[in-house]
């Protein structure tokens, strides 16, 4: 088997506490069906030891390695150099948006992982629920439809908490308190029909209304969670709660 | 975005929002109409005195074009509201912001309405 | 010790489309045209009142206004109210959970018609 080789630069974001940011250029010779954090792993152990990233899983289930790769975010762990860069040319790794960064490519994500849990997004719930499209079984080996009528079977939720959502919205840059798509989206995902607390939460100047309709959220989730939808379905839901509260039905409505 | 230190506010909730949309939508109706008569069939793309004043007289045109005033000044104000809550205001700033547009706005209907008073009054031969 | 990063400036990352995609677009077009279409609203009232002046003050205001350069401005203003208009169109109906996953087929054919409608007036403004 011959491998492809190319020849990239990654220019890699660095900053160390209170220092001025600066780049750093590291010129590889990459696969390019490689993963860009392969060739940051690869800058870490073979060119520079200081270079803070994250990851764990490589698989794109545990939403730790998101950083902008030529602007736009990405889960890096699936990210090809091949769609991103091509031979001798640059390509710019740099840390999430709209959070604040700990050193190098390592960002802050304690505010976010907090809403989340504010807003009690469950961390699984039952496959019955779940906006899967019905897998026929044709080849023997998928699950098809029995999963389904399991009553007991439950899936984690698509939300990964990747924090890409919340890097790529433009709103989020210049407004600290808003919500942001993730937390939007884990608050439409339990509706709030019934709950107060969560329907006070989106339904104010911080929550959906302080969407401009960008859908860079959605353009960038790894995870099909589309929070783009869920905001503009919230903001149904909150526009139809204010209507049933003007005609004198309350939460119980 | 940290919910332990941000309690829910109500600069803008879906009653604002609604405003700003309604009128967003009666904006492109009579901004249609307005920009059809005062601009594109108009000879030269503008009428001149005579034409507007002509144009006014009709009661229903003046009220249309009065309440068009209004609708779209709303807009607009809500509109640069929301810019500037997207700047993350002080409530100090936001309550001068609210003052400030209230009296703007307000200005500008009054303004507008005397203009259109003035005009019909003088009537179309004037 | 954490410090965010901001290239330029923060109200400058509203404009930072050309990695982004159409909604980024439509975002930033439509605060800019916002921003503009709210200056014109003021100075076209403040303008008008050469109404109240009379007939002769208001004839003269208007064969000022009637030359090339106004010409050009109105039609800048025309632009941007057709593409706001229009992509208020797109943002009411997401808004209301209309055709959402269709956003950006939506724009295209929103931004299409505001083109055209452009055209028109171009073709309508410059040539009488």
């Amino acid at each position: 088997m011959t491998a492809e080789v190319w020849t990239v630069t990654f220019r890699v974001f660095r900053r160390k506490g209170a220092e001025a940011p600066h780049y750093d250029f590291f010129r590889l010779e990459v696969s390019p069906d490689e993963y860009v954090l392969d060739a940051i792993e690869r800058i870490w152990a073979f060119h520079d030891r200081s270079l803070v990233y994250r990851y764990a899983c490589h698989h794109a289930t545990c939403g730790a390695c998101g950083m902008r790769v030529n602007s736009v975010e990405k889960l890096t762990c699936i990210t090809t150099i091949r769609s991103v860069a091509r031979d001798g040319g640059e390509v710019t790794v740099e840390p999430l948006r709209n959070f604040p960064v700990i050193s190098d490519l390592t960002v802050d994500m304690g505010d976010l992982y907090r809403s989340m849990e504010a807003v009690h997004y469950p961390a699984v719930s039952p496959v019955a629920a779940a906006p899967l499209p019905t897998i026929p079984a044709k080849d023997g080996i998928s699950p098809g439809g029995p999963l389904r009528e399991e009553p007991d079977a439950h899936r984690l939720n698509d939300c990964i908490e990747c924090g890409l959502c919340v890097s790529a919205c433009p709103i989020a840059t210049t407004t600290a308190g808003y919500l942001g798509p993730a937390v939007l989206a884990a608050i439409q995902f339990q509706g709030i029909s019934g709950k107060p607390a969560l329907a006070g939460l989106a339904d104010c100047e911080d929550g959906v209304w302080r969407c401009h309709s960008a859908y860079e959220c959605t353009a960038v989730c790894p995870s099909l969670v589309d929070p783009g939808w869920r905001i503009m379905d919230l903001r149904k839901q909150a526009i139809g709660r204010r209507f049933r509260r003007l005609f004198g039905r309350g939460e119980t409505a | 975005m940290d919910l332990t230190q941000s309690a829910p506010k109500s600069g803008e909730g879906t009653g604002l929002w609604l405003l700003k949309i309604a009128t967003g939508a009666l904006v492109i109706i009579l901004l249609g109409i307005h920009l059809t008569v005062n601009h594109l069939t108009a000879p030269q793309g503008l009428l001149d005195y005579h034409e507007v004043a002509v144009y006014l007289s009709h009661p229903g045109i003046a009220l249309m074009e009065g309440s068009f005033l209004v609708i779209v000044v709303t807009h607009a104000l809500l509109g640069l509201r929301s810019i500037i809550l997207d700047l993350k205001p002080s409530r100090r700033v936001l309550g001068a912001v609210n003052w400030g547009f209230s009296i703007v706005g307000a200005g500008c209907v009054v303004y507008g309405i005397w203009l259109l008073q003035v005009i019909v009054s003088r009537g179309a031969g004037g | 010790m954490s410090v965010q990063t901001r290239s330029p400036s923060r109200a400058a990352q509203w404009l930072n489309f050309p990695h982004r995609g159409v909604g980024m677009w439509a975002f930033a077009m439509n605060r800019l045209s916002a921003l503009g279409l709210a200056v014109y609203l003021f100075l076209h009232l403040f303008l008008l009142r050469q109404l109240a002046e009379g007939p002769s003050a208001f004839d003269r205001f208007i064969s000022l206004v009637r030359s090339p350069l106004f010409t050009l401005s109105e039609w800048v203003v025309v632009v941007g109210g057709l593409y706001h208009g229009l992509n208020g169109v797109r943002v009411i109906l997401t808004s209301l959970g209309v055709a959402v996953p269709y956003q950006r087929q939506m724009f295209w054919i929103l931004f299409g018609i505001a083109a055209l409608g452009s055209l028109a007036f171009a073709i309508r403004m410059f040539t009488a």
